[in-house]
């Protein structure tokens, strides 16, 4: 148990090094103390955060007191009197007001008294010191060793034997490995974000075995896809999008950054790079190409080009939503609660904010319409234009001097030189028509150019008052000493092996993209006020060998998690689940829940076999209803994209943040306005109408039905088979194909009826086809069924 | 039906029975369950209840006994002038023509003026009316028959005098996005009486969306659930509601029949409760498919009622809107949201100037806003819908001199420190006044409303307590109000 003596005037950073070198877990700790002595984590401190922080915390200190750090608590308060006296809980003045029996004087004011049970809680807590533990998410992993199970056979690493030591402990067994099909897709959908194609499950289904399985997920880790599935969730980190955000909101070009992340998944760039190179890339010793886009990743704040805004204010404002958001996506702290006080329940300072805004504040960009800094380059494609219009002028010149052209009669040549030459002129002009790709970048200020940071009142920009200096809270890690006192050295910071929070919260968010519940299932909030972890030891374990083991790789840490048994279990729920386990904590058995919108629409089109493969480039402007973009002072236009860029993944797809793409906002696709970890996910009956109606899923079940029609043969029922296996990658049971056979012909006596309305559906003024018709309809009902749209 | 049922009460039990275990750290214990399950959980559980129950929109008690049960808000989108319509300032009249004096020029900040401006006197003529004796001015003379209906609040304040920050404030309580909209907040809070149609309908007109965009009527950080969901005059009612065409309702009811008993025998199988609520949204889905497009087709409105709010069917005009707003609540929606765009008389451009636009503007909206009154009290529904008119911000007495030059035509700029909204219906005083400016209309007086105010009063009318109405995020409770708002008492019947 790490416990520190509140001695007044401590230093916060002395007590938090010191826990460093205590190399005890407070859940530890837990089990082995003396059952009447009261735990500061489990016991006391939700009641303070719930009853007492609000009025005694960073925000307020009624009274002149505050419980947040004991330095403090221990003071006397405005009234003279001390509200805690360790050992003393009768001389502690918080004990007599909480206990007091008139209600204007007792605490908490104006709401219910504490419970009995509460109250004495706190008052053994006085009695046995009034000490304070850390938060267990502020003190560095620890290495743990694997617990041991009773079931030898079931686990196959490491995760298993942390899942199954609890389940036991529970008395639960985990679930019997899934079959072959749901397996192979799920695992596909997981890792890049698409389903196996028929032949894949059929291949893996012939040979199930471990070996088999290994193969499969090497090949999906290969597969220049996986990038595009895992940018999907940094992008919305990153708050990635097309447009600069507020009134006009104009177009930003900045897919450059959207296709490096794709690139640094595909390639596995390290995850200490992966940082550094975002956050300070541009600090590097002579940063490449690539590490001067990464940046790019703190250029997707919001710039505001409305008339009559203060530029300054908004700059302001982005470097805020920076400071935040390297908070929220690194830290998983709530970083945002301190600009305004000190941090209502966590051990933040409302300076340290100040101190952290001062790294982020000397950047070249200032919220100006042009967006300046830009990094400008050529695409390859452009390039090569580049070159065949050279080639063209180097040969316009040569023509001229040839010695046909010399011999030929002299007003002739005139007249094919004024020609040539305005050949030569026109060519030159088309070069220069060609404008590089620009892409706004990070870049610090001169030396000479640096900004002062000062505190801000209230959080108020207007109302700045003395300087500060930059710093890292004194909470968290020491600053590495041989790190440069700027962003890169931030960076550094972040990814030190010492910062107890990077690690874990980074394996939780890849945690959370797969069992769709993180360990920690607040994965944007680390703090006091967020859910303890389900699996403490192993949150740990796996934080430890992401850093250690895997050397930050991300391939080799998802490869670790998707090769656990724990990972293999069916998604069947049992009444037993549902009663003891509704929100499968504790993994008995495998995740069921909704894809992704980006996923949805991937898996749609790929079944339909529409999906484009094509990887990068400018996002793109697949079919959307008329008039979503309505912007003022704008005339941007929704161009629907032609050719394959209709049906490319949806990644890809123009994100205007004041007019997203409907039907992703449909599936809680975020505006990408700010930083989201999670997105919540809803189930409403306007999914079902994109699913039915939107032109875009219409068109991908004409698409499949054309498939069954090619695959199936000519008996109905091996064509409704094959779309039901192409979709679910199983075979439809008996009631399930009987169920779409009758479908069918009901649905085919319909058209037979008025084939006037298959020809329209069917966008076609020939005789139109009424099986092909009918089976579109019926390639409907399948992509709208649940487990399509489910993750098995 | 019956293993859909049962599997339903067993799933509304499941999520119950949850709820009553997990610990509440707000405090709220006591509260009903529908509060408590809006109140206190973490995004997880109420992720689950979203999921899980019938529908999120299922009607939840109030957290005490409310005055009204929906809300039309009228927003002016680009800040219309207090000064030309409610706050009517002769003193100003004296002052047409002159230099600004710099006593209101230090320290303040502009979005355009520069230098020493020119104050503008009132660019209409007022008078008195009803009797309340309100006075409003000649450019909105159906309104003038209707001030004894009304509330007006003349002191009202904001930060922002940018139009997208403004607007955010106004409807999210936070000046910048990310976080959930006031129909949002009220849906989540109350669910909706009608399960057939959106919660929370958001009508457009004028020539562009509000200048924030989509995040004014968004969820936040909300389940994306309640959003607000644009109806529309021109094409879909409702995005995605139209069969494709071709496909007759008789084969859509087979499809979702189809699509039901296929996700029913995977049930059985596989047990997931999320799947019967799949089951039931596309119930949902098709039940909308009929009553959406019938609520907003106004055709068949008699005579009387398009002679009264001056509609045409089949345009995207304020007067519509005005008139879906009635028929939406009518039907138990819970929160309408119009947005009206084109208010921004700088006087740099003719289409929005004081004098040309701006007088478009009033012509637009006089009609149908006064109607809406009218109509909703004729039938009974005033008392039960608050009805708010506004813009983001309001403008200031000096007459706009962008870059320190004359503009072609008149207007005014921003401002965010006093300007006039009403409100009506939904247990307002009628025929009151609220708060007084100073003989410019410059500074507030007296009864100064920020938006928190007028967002924790509204609220309350709705019998909701704004600081118990709250989302756990990010490790604290989140209100529309954020750490702000009082209720403003005076102006409650």
């Amino acid at each position: 148990m790490v416990r520190f003596s509140p001695l007044t005037g401590t230093a916060g950073l002395l007590f938090f090094i010191l826990s460093a070198f205590l190399a005890f877990s407070v859940w530890y700790g837990c089990e082995t103390q003396n059952p009447e002595t009261v735990d500061f984590n489990t016991e006391v401190r939700p009641i303070l955060n719930a009853q007492c922080l609000a009025c005694h915390g960073g925000v307020r200190q009624a009274g002149g007191f505050s419980l947040l750090f004991p330095e403090e608590a221990l003071e006397q308060t405005e009234s003279g009197k001390s509200a805690l006296v360790p050992g003393h809980p009768d001389a502690s003045e918080m004990m007599t007001r909480i206990l007091h029996h008139d209600p204007e004087m007792r605490m908490p004011l104006e709401s219910d008294p504490l419970s009995d049970k509460e109250a004495e809680i706190i008052r053994r807590w006085i009695e046995q010191g009034a000490q304070w533990d850390v938060h267990w998410a502020y003190i560095a992993p620890q290495p743990v060793d694997l617990p041991a199970v009773r079931d030898k056979n079931w686990p196959k690493n490491g995760i298993d034997a942390f899942i199954l030591n609890r389940l036991e402990n529970e008395k639960l067994t985990p679930s019997k490995k899934a079959d072959c099909g749901t397996l192979i897709r799920r695992v596909g959908l997981d890792l890049i974000g698409l389903p196996p194609s028929p032949d894949d499950v059929r291949s893996f289904c012939a040979d199930p075995s471990d070996e088999a399985y290994e193969y499969h997920v090497n090949k999906l880790l290969e597969s220049p896809h996986f990038g595009e599935r895992w940018a999907a969730m940094w992008l919305d980190l990153a708050r990635y999008a097309d447009s600069k955000g507020y009134e006009k909101d104009p177009h930003r070009s900045i897919w450059r950054y959207r296709d490096w992340v794709i690139h640094a998944f595909n390639r596995d760039l390290p995850f200490d790079r992966f940082t550094i190179e975002q956050l300070a890339g541009d600090l590097l010793d002579e940063p490449d190409d690539e590490q001067l886009i990464a940046t790019a990743f703190h250029r997707n704040t919001m710039t505001n080009t409305e008339g009559g805004t203060d530029d300054e204010e908004f700059r302001i404002a982005a470097v805020v939503d920076r400071v935040n958001t390297t908070w929220e996506v690194w830290q998983g702290t709530t970083m945002a609660c301190v600009q305004c006080h000190s941090h209502p329940y966590d051990p933040f300072r409302h300076e340290d904010y100040f101190r952290f805004f001062a790294f982020l504040n000397n950047t070249e960009d200032a919220d100006r319409d042009d967006e300046a800094p830009l990094f400008s380059e050529y695409t390859n494609e452009q390039l090569k234009q580049l070159e065949t219009l050279s080639a063209r002028i180097d040969s316009l010149h040569q023509i001229k001097e040839t010695s046909v052209f010399q011999t030929i009669s002299h007003s002739t040549h005139e007249d094919v030189s004024v020609a040539v030459d305005s050949l030569i002129t026109r060519t030159e002009q088309q070069k220069r028509d060609i404008r590089p790709v620009t892409t706004p970048i990070i870049r610090e200020l001169a030396e000479s150019e640096q900004r002062t940071t000062r505190f801000f009142e209230g959080g108020n920009w207007l109302a700045q008052t003395f300087e500060v200096q930059p710093g890292v809270p004194a909470s968290l890690n020491p600053f590495p000493a041989d790190a440069p006192n700027n962003r890169l050295g931030v960076a550094q910071w972040l990814m030190n092996p010492n910062n107890p929070l990077t690690s874990r919260v980074i394996v939780n968010r890849f945690w959370d993209q797969v069992f769709g519940r993180g360990i920690v299932e607040t994965i944007e909030d680390f703090g006091t006020q967020g859910s303890p972890p389900s699996h403490p030891e192993l949150l740990d374990w796996l934080a430890l060998r992401f850093m250690n083991e895997h050397e930050w790789s991300v391939k080799s840490l998802l490869k670790e998690i998707v090769m656990s048994a724990t990972y293999r279990q069916s998604s069947s729920v049992t009444h037993n689940h549902l009663y003891r386990d509704p929100d499968n904590i504790l993994l008995a058995r495998a995740p069921r829940f909704r894809l992704s919108a980006e996923q949805v629409r991937d898996k749609t089109l790929f079944v339909s076999g529409l999906l484009s493969p094509k990887l990068f480039g400018p996002s793109v402007m697949p079919p959307q209803p008329e008039g979503i973009w309505r912007n003022p002072y704008s005339n941007m236009a929704w161009i629907t994209s032609e050719g394959e860029d209709r049906y490319r993944r949806g990644i890809y797809t123009y994100l205007r943040r004041t007019a997203p793409y409907p039907s992703m906002l449909t599936f809680d696709g975020t505006s990408r306005e700010v930083c989201v970890s999670r997105r919540v996910r809803t189930n409403t009956p306007l999914q079902a109408l994109v699913l039915l109606n939107d032109p875009v899923y219409v068109e991908a079940a004409i698409a499949l039905a054309g498939r069954m029609y090619e695959q199936g043969g000519k008996e109905l029922d091996v064509q409704l088979k094959e779309g039901f296996f192409m979709a679910l990658a199983r075979d439809p049971n008996h009631d399930e194909l009987t169920e779409l056979r009758n479908f069918y012909s009901h649905i085919l006596d319909e058209f037979n009826r008025s084939p006037g309305d298959a020809a329209v559906f069917m966008e076609t003024e020939e005789t139109p086809d009424l099986h092909l018709a009918s089976l579109a309809l019926t390639a409907s009902v399948i992509l709208n069924l649940d487990s399509f749209v489910m993750k098995e | 039906m019956s293993i859909r049922y049962e599997a339903n009460l067993k799933t509304v039990e499941f999520v119950t029975r949850k709820h009553f275990l997990k610990k509440c750290v707000t405090g709220l214990g006591a509260m009903a369950l529908g509060s408590l399950i809006g109140g206190c959980d973490s995004s997880g559980a109420i992720q689950t209840l979203a999921g899980m129950s019938a529908s999120p929109f299922t009607p939840k008690p109030p957290h005490f006994l409310a005055k009204a049960k929906s809300v039309i808000f009228l927003h002016m989108a680009g800040a219309p002038s207090q000064l030309e319509l409610f706050d009517y300032k002769p003193e100003l009249h004296k002052l047409h023509g002159q230099d600004c004096p710099p006593s209101l020029l230090d320290g303040k900040r502009f979005a355009f003026i520069e230098g020493v401006p020119k104050m503008l006197g009132p660019q209409a003529t007022f008078k008195k009316h009803g009797e309340s004796g309100a006075i409003v001015s000649n450019l909105l003379p159906h309104f003038s028959q209707i001030v004894d209906d009304v509330t007006f609040l003349k002191a009202v304040q904001t930060e922002e005098f940018n139009h997208a920050p403004g607007q955010l404030l106004m409807q999210t309580g936070h000046s910048r996005p990310g976080f959930p909209s006031f129909g949002s907040w009220v849906t989540y809070g109350l669910g909706s009486e009608n399960q057939n149609l959106p919660g929370f309908v958001v009508l457009l007109s004028g020539a562009n969306q509000p200048d924030a965009g989509r995040s004014v009527f968004g969820s936040g950080f909300l389940p994306s659930v309640y959003q607000g969901v644009q109806c529309r005059s021109e094409g879909d009612p409702v995005l995605y509601l139209s069969n494709p065409e071709g496909v007759s309702r008789n084969m859509r009811r087979m499809a979702i029949d189809a699509i039901n008993n296929i996700n029913e025998q995977q049930f059985r199988e596989i047990g997931d409760p999320e799947i019967m609520s799949r089951i039931s949204q596309y119930e949902m889905a098709y039940r909308m498919q009929i009553s959406a497009p019938e609520i907003m087709d106004i055709k068949k409105e008699p005579e009387s009622i398009h002679q009264m709010y001056g509609t045409t069917p089949g345009e995207a005009s304020f007067a519509n809107n005005c008139l879906l707003a009635r028929r939406l609540v009518e039907r138990g929606v819970r929160f309408v949201q119009l947005f009206h765009w084109g208010w921004d008389a700088h006087g740099v451009d003719k289409s929005e100037a004081l004098n040309y636009g701006f007088l478009e503007r009033c012509r637009e909206v006089d009609k149908p806003m006064s109607a809406l009154v009218l109509d909703l009290k004729q039938r009974g529904l005033l008392d039960e819908t608050i009805i708010v008119w506004g813009g983001e911000f309001g403008r200031t007495p000096m007459l706009e001199n962008r870059g320190g030059t004359d503009n072609p035509f008149v207007g005014r700029d921003h401002h965010n420190e006093a300007f006039t909204m009403w409100v009506a219906g939904g247990g307002f005083k009628q025929g009151f006044s609220y708060g007084e400016t100073d003989e410019i209309g410059y500074h507030a007086v007296s009864g100064k409303v920020h938006i928190h105010d007028l967002q924790a009063t509204l609220l309350h009318q709705l019998g909701m307590d704004h600081e118990k109405l709250t989302y756990h995020f990010q490790g604290r409770d989140f209100r529309l109000t954020d750490v702000h708002g009082h209720i403003v008492k005076d102006i409650l019947a």
